[in-house]
């Protein structure tokens, strides 16, 4: 139940609220303090270790062995496959976002990769010239201008903001899968594509996540900086997409 | 750091370009070409692009050639040493600390970032065979550095954009930082050391302890 999911999500989120951290006397502290804009930082570690002591238990050896029984190919196969699932959400976020050529492209990249592509297997519409982009609620929200908030490091979802986890329940509530009536079948492949989804996602993160551990003197202010930035990156990226509809071969 | 605007900087140094071949006309000369700001920064760009082509190449070759790893980072670390301005990312680093730093915990800690770099840059192209670093272009990068942009591709693993930062120290090119999917290097190694010295009461020795066990975990 995604609802109820996010709804027990935004209760911890309140819980988290009563963790604050005291700004520091010091001017040049202060202006740290500032800049890393992480208010709830206490909050946000304790759910970090909770978090990390989940995940080596639990998900890592899932996503370890995902990746050690099952091909590249195959990994890539279904990698795709659940990236053309969350298609019409990426559509929705497109359309809203204001970017009719983005929204194009993802349409495009649908109907290729769902026919073509074998119910999305093959990513042919990157050969094409239709290649994948990044596209979410919170990016959404971030081009209509609203600004990411503070820091929040959410139990079993990880880096956040406040306009990342409205950005997550809008993704929720664009998604069409919610709104098909119930039935056994259709709550199974819900389960699936969600299990398989985070599953997908940490083994891509295997490497990354250990060299961090590996190098880093605190993960958790790390892990922070790099989701920062590259939530930054990809806002940046949007607001610079002029992308022409035609791909690049018709117009060469 | 705020990366360069792609498009804007095309349109600019298009239109640059294009009041340049103007002025060419009315002067008459093609002497006047090489004084000209657009034309130098032109220049300017293509040994840029030249030098990360170079040192990209140099590091891709040692790691693409048979050996151990430890043999491989033992023949990289002078190339960092040489194009890379590590002085200048370590005292970026560091941030406001590094005037609270005497100058023996000043050169201990440059000396360990040393290794730290080496293990960030060669984090990033990789440790294993068949790396391979395609250049693109290059963008203005602030006042006076300049991005060079390339394309990452290893075996089994999503190509990742990395935009390598030059600048200019004493006339060489060295490599200032580099940005890979939009997360740069310095600033991520400035938030980590930053947070550290915080939480362990601003102690700058704490931290050299910190890197040398980091550093020594990660060699053995």
């Amino acid at each position: 139940m995604p609802w109820r999911r996010a709804a027990a999500l935004s209760a911890l989120a309140g819980v988290a609220l009563s963790g604050c951290a005291k700004p520091p006397p010091d001017p040049d502290a202060l202006a740290d303090f500032k800049a890393t804009n992480d208010p709830l930082e206490p909050t946000n570690r304790f759910f970090f270790s909770v978090n990390n002591t989940l995940d080596r238990y639990t998900l890592k050896p899932v996503a370890q062995g995902y990746v050690a029984v099952v091909p590249q190919p195959v990994r890539d196969g279904i990698h795709h496959v659940l990236g053309n699932m969350a298609s019409p959400t990426l559509l929705a976020d497109d359309v809203l976002a204001g970017k009719p050529r983005r929204a194009g492209t993802t349409f495009v990249r649908f109907v290729i990769n769902s026919t073509v592509g074998v119910a999305g297997i093959f990513d042919v519409a990157k050969h094409l010239g239709y290649p994948a982009h990044e596209g979410d609620g919170g990016l959404t929200l971030a081009s209509w201008g609203v600004p990411t908030g503070p820091y929040l490091y959410l139990p079993l979802v990880g880096p956040s903001s406040p306009r990342a986890a409205t950005g997550f329940g809008m993704d929720i509530a664009l998604s069409p899968l919610n709104y098909v009536p119930r039935g056994y079948g259709l709550l199974t492949l819900n389960w699936g594509l969600y299990g398989g989804g985070i599953i997908d996602t940490r083994a891509q993160l295997l490497d990354q996540l250990d060299e961090i551990y590996r190098d880093a003197l605190d993960p958790y202010a790390t892990i922070r900086s790099l989701y920062r930035q590259h939530t930054a990156s990809e806002v940046e990226a949007i607001r610079q997409d002029h992308r022409m509809t035609t791909p690049d071969w018709y117009t060469q | 750091m705020i990366r360069a605007d792609p498009m804007l900087t095309m349109t600019t140094r298009r239109a640059v370009l294009g009041r340049a071949t103007l002025l060419l006309g009315a002067a008459g000369g093609l002497l006047l070409a090489s004084r000209l700001p657009a034309a130098a920064q032109a220049q300017g760009s293509q040994a840029d692009i030249a030098f990360v082509r170079s040192v990209a190449g140099q590091i891709t070759s040692i790691l693409n050639a048979p050996g151990s790893l430890a043999d491989k980072r033992a023949k990289i670390l002078p190339l960092i040493d040489q194009n890379v301005d590590v002085n200048g990312i370590g005292r970026f680093c560091l941030g406001r600390y590094w005037r609270q730093a005497t100058p023996e915990q000043q050169q201990q800690f440059l000396d360990l970032f040393h290794h730290v770099l080496l293990n960030s840059i060669t984090d990033r192209l990789g440790e294993y065979k068949g790396v391979k670093v395609t250049v693109g272009t290059a963008t203005p990068h602030g006042p006076d550095e300049s991005a060079v942009s390339s394309i990452i591709s290893r075996p089994g693993q999503p190509p990742t954009n990395v935009d390598w930062v030059i600048h200019d120290v004493n006339g060489q090119p060295k490599v200032a930082d580099m940005i890979g999917e939009g997360v740069s290097l310095s600033i991520t190694q400035r938030g980590d050391y930053s947070s550290y010295l915080q939480r362990n009461g601003n102690s700058i020795d704490r931290l050299l302890a910190a890197m040398r066990r980091q550093l020594s975990a990660r060699a053995s």
